[in-house]
């Protein structure tokens, strides 16, 4: 029924507005929202405590690249986890996960697995991930660190292709790279820098001293072997069941 | 709190802890703190009722009639990101087209059953949600197969469903969650009596349209390098 890769029926309904269709939020339900945010401690969401702004390319097709809003947990000094949004604003769509392991709990995952994961080397060295508004010297040692860590990011909400809502199966992402398809669109970078009055090619250059990590597994961008890419499809099957359904 | 093997890895060095300290006082974190919302619930794979998982769910409103939420493992700081899930109204929902409804899921049980609950939240105030959230459908992605023990997220992305009647849920994990959080689904359940489902009824297509689904992995072309001009950033 639904894949990653195949255009989803268009929505009855639309308007040529990127938000999503619906009524604006009523009095009513702010109060409610306040009164639950007052009382309830929302621990893990707290955790979230490092913004990185970067790009991402479907893996189903290298030509769909977009912008990326991480907001950062660090589990442990091997692992976190990101929720991933389409802009730093308070109205921003929430497009998907990606994890975040470093290469020694990476070398460790079967082979099969670290074909959906991706390098970042390239991502940081380009300068392309940044921390906005966190000057250099003190991001620099996150950098060494993230330089050697390998990312698994799944996609759930196509706002680039117009998707008003979140439509379909989800997509598996892939990291910039160096290489031909691997590299970011220069529009989309110039767009982002002037957002933050930044120079992705400034921090390149700020950034030669990181250590190139010794080793990246191939199995990671597993794309640049040979050229295939990743497609989820969402297909009907039979349900175990322990009382009827629906 | 947790049950489940922890995510291997080294403890967080000083240094790194004191960066992200900083960072967290510096940057803008608005898609963060618009998460307003804490709901606890139950999901399972959609191919495989018996597979189920406590879901704490952490909601910011788009708009009125959309809510996107992150998934947790526990209401605690060293919870696990699990997943994601996409709350809209009956409205938008009947605006999907056909081939998407089967992804998405009813409320209306998950509410009347008492099973979703908001930790924390006074009954009344809390009913006031519920009595909207009955109407809505949700999307749910894990890609963390908790449950079978994996500590870290491995494999497809999972697409979850809710529960729709009695019977369907294994009796320790409610027990769980009314031992820690100390609630009483029965008697809740009769507070909620009089909240009523979707206006149009559940649709016949969501819930999977009634069939189990799974997600498969397929392998894909990169389109041609000269299809797509590239200057070296």
């Amino acid at each position: 029924m639904a894949s990653s890769d195949k255009s989803p029926s268009p929505m009855p309904s639309g308007t040529d507005h990127p938000r999503p269709p619906g009524q604006p939020m009523t009095v009513e339900q702010h109060m409610i929202d306040k009164g639950a945010q007052l009382v309830q401690s929302l621990k893990p969401v707290k955790q979230m405590n490092q913004h990185v702004c970067t790009f991402a390319l479907y893996s189903h097709d290298m030509s769909r690249q977009i912008e990326t809003h991480h907001y950062v947990t660090r589990v442990n000094q091997d692992f976190l986890q990101c929720a991933v949004y389409d802009s730093d604003h308070a109205h921003a769509r929430l497009i998907g996960v990606e994890y975040i392991v470093s290469d020694r709990i990476f070398e460790a995952l079967p082979p099969d697995e670290q074909k959906l994961w991706h390098s970042h080397a390239y991502e940081i060295k380009s300068g392309l991930w940044v921390n906005p508004r966190v000057p250099g010297m003190i991001e620099k040692p996150e950098l060494e660190n993230m330089a050697k860590t390998y990312g698994k990011f799944w996609c759930t909400w196509q706002v680039d292709r117009g998707d008003k809502l979140p439509l379909g199966a989800p997509a598996l992402m892939i990291s910039p790279q160096p290489v031909n398809l691997g590299q970011i669109s220069p529009e989309l970078v110039h767009r982002r820098d002037n957002k933050y009055n930044i120079s992705t090619k400034v921090l390149r250059d700020s950034r030669v001293e990181i250590a190139e990590p010794e080793w990246i597994n191939p199995q990671a961008d597993y794309w640049k072997q040979d050229g295939k890419g990743f497609a989820i499809d969402i297909k009907f099957t039979d349900m175990k069941l322990r009382a009827p359904f629906p | 709190m947790s049950t489940y093997p922890e995510v291997h890895g080294e403890p967080t060095k000083t240094g790194t802890a004191f960066l992200e300290t900083a960072t967290a006082t510096i940057q803008n974190f608005a898609p963060i703190n618009k998460i307003h919302q804490h709901l606890c619930a139950f999901h399972f794979y959609a191919y495989d009722m018996t597979r189920q998982v406590e879901a704490h769910h952490y909601c910011g409103h788009q708009n009125e009639d959309m809510r996107q939420c992150l998934i947790y493992d526990s209401p605690d700081a060293d919870a696990r990101l699990i997943g994601l899930e996409y709350i809209v109204s009956e409205n938008l929902f009947l605006g999907l087209p056909d081939e998407e409804k089967p992804l998405w899921h009813s409320h209306e049980y998950e509410v009347k059953s008492g099973v979703l609950f908001m930790p924390g939240v006074p009954g009344p105030i809390e009913r006031q949600d519920l009595e909207k959230v009955a109407k809505t459908y949700g999307k749910v992605f894990h890609f963390w197969q908790v449950d079978r023990g994996n500590n870290l997220p491995l494999g497809l992305p999972q697409v979850m469903m809710a529960l729709t009647r009695d019977g369907q849920l294994h009796e320790d994990l409610l027990r769980g969650v009314e031992k820690r959080f100390g609630i009483s689904i029965n008697n809740e359940r009769e507070n909620r009596a009089h909240i009523t489902g979707p206006t149009h009824g559940i649709h016949p297509l969501a819930n999977g349209g009634g069939k189990g689904l799974k997600t498969e992995l397929r392998e894909v072309d990169c389109r041609p390098t000269d299809s797509v001009p590239r200057v070296f950033v």
